[in-house]
C-alpha cells in the first residue's frame, strides 16, 4: 500500500523547503520520503527533529537515488537549481521534478533543463501566484473577453525587504536581485495573461539590482511597463499587481483583490479573496501554495503535463536575461 | 485566569497589518500608533470591557508593555504569541536560514544569566530539539516578563500558526508534547494559533493528547474567511469541543464584515470561550468592546 503513494524528496531545508514538505505530507497520496540539505548543521538538527517521522534526512544528493523516489522538489537558492535538477535527471533520482522559481540563473541553463526532461515526466516551476484566487479571477475575466482587446498594461512587484540595508542589498544581489527574487512572479503572470513579449527598453536600474523598470512589446504592438523594487517604502509584505487597459475598461489586480471598471457603463466591480472561495484543505503560508502542490500531485497521478512547466517558466528566465542584456545589466 | 469569557485586544493594527488588503495595511502603517499611543488604546479597550491583551512578542509590543506598566495599576492578563513570524521570515530572506539560526542562537544565549547560558549552550551542542524548544520558550517568556513587570500576568503563550500548522502536517507530536509540558509546569496555558482548526483537533486526538487544558486561537467569522477547510467543518469541530478554550480571531474577516454582523455570528456559536479584536482608534476601542460585552457576555460565559 505504501508503495502506491507518490514518494517525494525535498532538496533544500530553507523556509520554502519546509513549507512544501509540510503541505506535501498532508496529502494522503504522498509519502514524504526524504529531506536533503548540504548544510551539516541543518542535517544534524533535522535528523533529530524528524527522528520519529520515518522521513530520511540526508546531506548527499546522490544518496537520493537509493530511495526509489517518484518526484523531487528543489527549493535551494536559485544559483544551484540548474546543477541539482541536472543531477536528478542524469542520475535517475526521480522522473518528476518541481523547482522553486526561477527555474535557473540564466536562460541558457533553463533551456538546457528543458532539453533534459525525460519522456512522461511531470515538471513544474513554483510560480504560485497563478494559483491565487485574485489573479485566477483576472485571467478568467480576460479569457471571457470582458475586455475584447487589451491595449496596454502596467505591472509592479514591490517589497521593503532590502530598504536601507546595504549588507542585505548585497545578499539580494548575490541571489539574483529583485528580478529573480520578486519580479519573476509578475513577469510570469504577464506572460500567462498576454502571451509572449520582448523587452524593448530598460528605463531605470539600481547598481545593486534591487530596483529595475523596463518596457515590453508583444508582436501585435501591445505594450507593457514593469516596475520592480525590493527597497520600496511601506511594503511590509511583498506585493505584486497588474493593471490592464482594454477597449471596454480597466482591470486592476493584486494579491488581495480584482477590480473591474467598464468605461462605457461606468460600472465598477471588486472581488476580494473573501468573495472568491479562498479556502483550502490545508492552509500554510498562503492558500496558493496548497493549490500549487495539489496541482503537481494530481498531474503526476493523472500522468498529465502541468503548468507552469519548465518550458513555460524558461520564458521568464528569457525575459530576465533580456533585461540584463538590454543595458548591460549584470548581477555580480 | 478565571472562568470569565475572554475579550482580548489584539495587536495587528499596531504593526500595520491588514489581511483585507496591503493598500489598507500601508495606510494603517503610515498612521500607525506609536508604542505610547498603542498602550493608551489598549488601556481604553480594557476600560471598555476588554480583559486581556494578546500580541506577537516583538520589540514594538514589548515597548507597548513597558508603557502600560508605567500607566496602569492593577492586574492585566497577557496572551503572548511566539515566534513573531514576520521578523524571522524577513531575516531569513535577508540572510538565509543559517543566518537566521545564528542570529537567534546569539540572542537566546546572550539574553539570560549564567544558568540560562549554560542550558542554551548544552541544547545547542546536543541539538536535542526539546531542549532547544525549552531554551527558546524560556527566552521569550523572560522578554515578556521583564517588560511587563509583576502586575501583568502571562496567562498563555501561543505558538504562531505557521509553526503550529507546519508541525501538525509534519507529524511532530514531540513538539506539541514538549511545548505543553514545558508551559504547564510553569502554570502558563499552552496556546496554539491555527488556520486549520479541524485538522488540529484531529491530530491531537490521533496522538491521544488532551485538548481540554490548552487554548486554541483560530478564525471564526460569518464570511468563512481563513476557516479551513470550510466554515461548516470549523463550526462542527467547535461544537464537538465543550471543554476546550477556543478563542475566535479574524472575527471581522479583516474588516470585510460589520461589527454587529460579526458579533451576531459569534453569539450563536457553541463552546466559544472568547474573542480577539484589534483596534486603531479610541472610538473603535470603546465601541468594539462595549458591543462585544453586550452581545456576547451571556452567550459565551464559561
Amino acid at each position: 500500500m505504501e508503495k502506491e503513494k507518490i514518494r517525494i524528496g525535498v532538496v533544500g531545508l530553507g523556509k520554502m523547503g519546509l513549507l512544501h514538505a509540510s503541505i506535501l505530507n498532508f496529502f494522503p497520496e504522498v509519502k514524504l520520503a526524504a529531506l536533503c540539505d548540504k548544510s551539516g548543521l541543518m542535517v544534524r538538527l533535522a535528523s533529530k527533529v524528524f527522528s520519529r517521522t520515518g522521513i530520511n534526512v540526508i546531506s548527499d544528493l546522490e544518496k537520493l537515488v537509493d530511495l526509489d523516489l517518484d518526484a523531487v522538489y528543489v527549493t535551494t537558492p536559485i544559483s544551484s537549481h540548474s546543477f541539482i535538477a541536472r543531477n536528478i535527471y542524469k542520475s535517475g533520482i526521480a522522473r518528476h521534478l518541481f523547482v522553486e522559481k526561477t527555474l535557473a540563473s540564466t536562460y541558457a541553463e533553463a533551456d538546457e533543463l528543458c532539453r533534459l526532461v525525460p519522456q512522461e515526466s511531470v515538471n513544474m516551476v513554483g510560480y504560485m501566484k497563478r494559483f491565487s484566487v485574485t489573479f485566477g479571477k483576472a485571467k478568467d475575466l480576460l479569457s471571457q473577453g470582458t475586455f475584447e482587446e487589451v491595449s496596454s498594461f502596467k505591472a509592479y512587484a514591490y517589497s521593503s525587504d532590502f530598504m536601507g540595508d546595504n549588507k542585505a542589498s548585497r545578499t539580494s544581489a548575490a541571489r539574483g536581485g529583485a528580478l529573480r527574487d520578486l519580479g519573476c512572479h509578475v513577469i510570469d503572470l504577464a506572460l500567462w495573461f498576454f502571451g509572449d513579449f520582448k523587452v524593448i527598453s530598460v528605463t531605470n536600474e539600481s547598481a545593486a539590482g534591487n530596483s529595475v523598470s523596463f518596457r515590453v512589446r508583444r508582436s501585435d504592438g501591445l505594450e507593457g511597463e514593469f516596475d520592480i523594487s525590493q527597497c520600496k517604502k511601506d511594503y511590509r509584505m511583498p506585493e505584486i499587481g497588474l493593471s490592464m487597459q482594454g477597449s471596454k475598461g480597466t482591470i486592476e489586480v493584486n494579491d488581495d483583490r480584482v477590480r473591474l471598471e467598464e468605461s462605457n457603463k461606468g460600472k465598477l466591480a471588486t472581488w476580494y479573496r473573501h468573495d472568491l472561495n479562498d479556502n483550502v484543505d490545508f492552509w500554510l503560508g498562503e492558500t496558493e501554495y496548497f493549490r500549487e502542490d495539489q496541482h503537481f500531485i494530481k498531474s503526476i497521478l493523472k500522468h498529465k503535463n502541468c503548468e507552469p512547466s519548465f518550458l513555460t517558466a524558461s520564458k521568464v528566465d528569457f525575459i530576465i536575461d533580456q533585461v540584463r542584456h538590454t543595458h548591460g545589466f549584470e548581477f555580480k | 485566569m478565571n472562568d470569565q469569557p475572554m475579550f482580548l485586544v489584539g495587536d495587528n493594527p499596531f504593526h500595520g497589518i491588514s489581511h483585507l488588503s496591503q493598500e489598507r495595511a500601508r495606510a494603517r502603517g503610515k498612521k500607525a500608533a506609536s508604542p505610547e499611543e498603542a498602550a493608551e488604546l489598549v488601556l481604553t479597550a480594557l476600560q471598555s470591557g476588554a480583559n486581556g491583551f494578546t500580541f506577537s512578542v516583538s520589540d514594538l509590543t514589548l515597548s507597548i508593555l513597558r508603557f502600560m506598566r508605567e500607566r496602569r495599576s492593577g492586574k492585566l492578563d497577557l496572551y503572548a504569541m511566539v515566534p513573531y513570524a514576520f521578523e524571522y521570515v524577513r531575516t531569513a530572506t535577508q540572510t538565509g536560514t543559517p543566518g537566521l539560526a545564528k542570529r537567534l542562537a546569539r540572542q537566546v544565549v546572550m539574553s539570560g544569566g549564567p544558568g540560562a547560558i549554560a542550558i542554551g549552550l548544552k541544547a545547542a551542542i546536543t541539538m536535542n530539539p526539546s531542549d532547544l524548544l525549552s531554551t527558546y520558550l524560556a527566552y521569550e517568556i523572560s522578554r515578556v516578563r521583564s517588560s511587563a513587570g509583576r502586575e501583568m500576568n502571562l496567562v498563555s503563550l501561543l505558538l504562531n500558526e505557521v509553526v503550529t500548522d507546519m508541525a501538525l502536517a509534519l507529524n511532530l507530536d514531540w513538539l506539541f508534547e514538549s511545548y505543553v509540558r514545558f508551559l504547564s509546569r510553569r502554570s502558563i496555558i499552552p496556546g496554539f494559533n491555527t488556520r486549520n482548526f479541524p485538522f488540529f483537533v484531529r491530530k491531537f486526538r490521533e496522538w491521544d493528547m488532551d485538548t481540554s487544558h490548552i487554548l486554541v486561537a483560530t478564525p471564526f467569522n460569518k464570511a468563512g474567511f481563513q476557516m479551513n477547510p470550510s466554515k461548516q467543518e470549523c463550526e462542527k469541530t467547535l461544537g464537538d469541543l465543550p471543554s476546550s478554550i477556543v478563542l475566535a480571531i479574524s472575527i471581522l474577516a479583516a474588516g470585510y464584515l460589520q461589527p454587529t454582523v460579526a458579533m451576531e455570528y459569534l453569539a450563536n456559536l457553541p463552546n466559544l470561550k472568547g474573542m480577539v479584536a484589534g483596534v486603531s482608534t479610541e472610538q473603535q476601542a470603546r465601541e468594539t468592546f462595549t458591543r462585544a460585552r453586550a452581545s456576547l457576555y451571556k452567550k459565551i460565559n464559561r
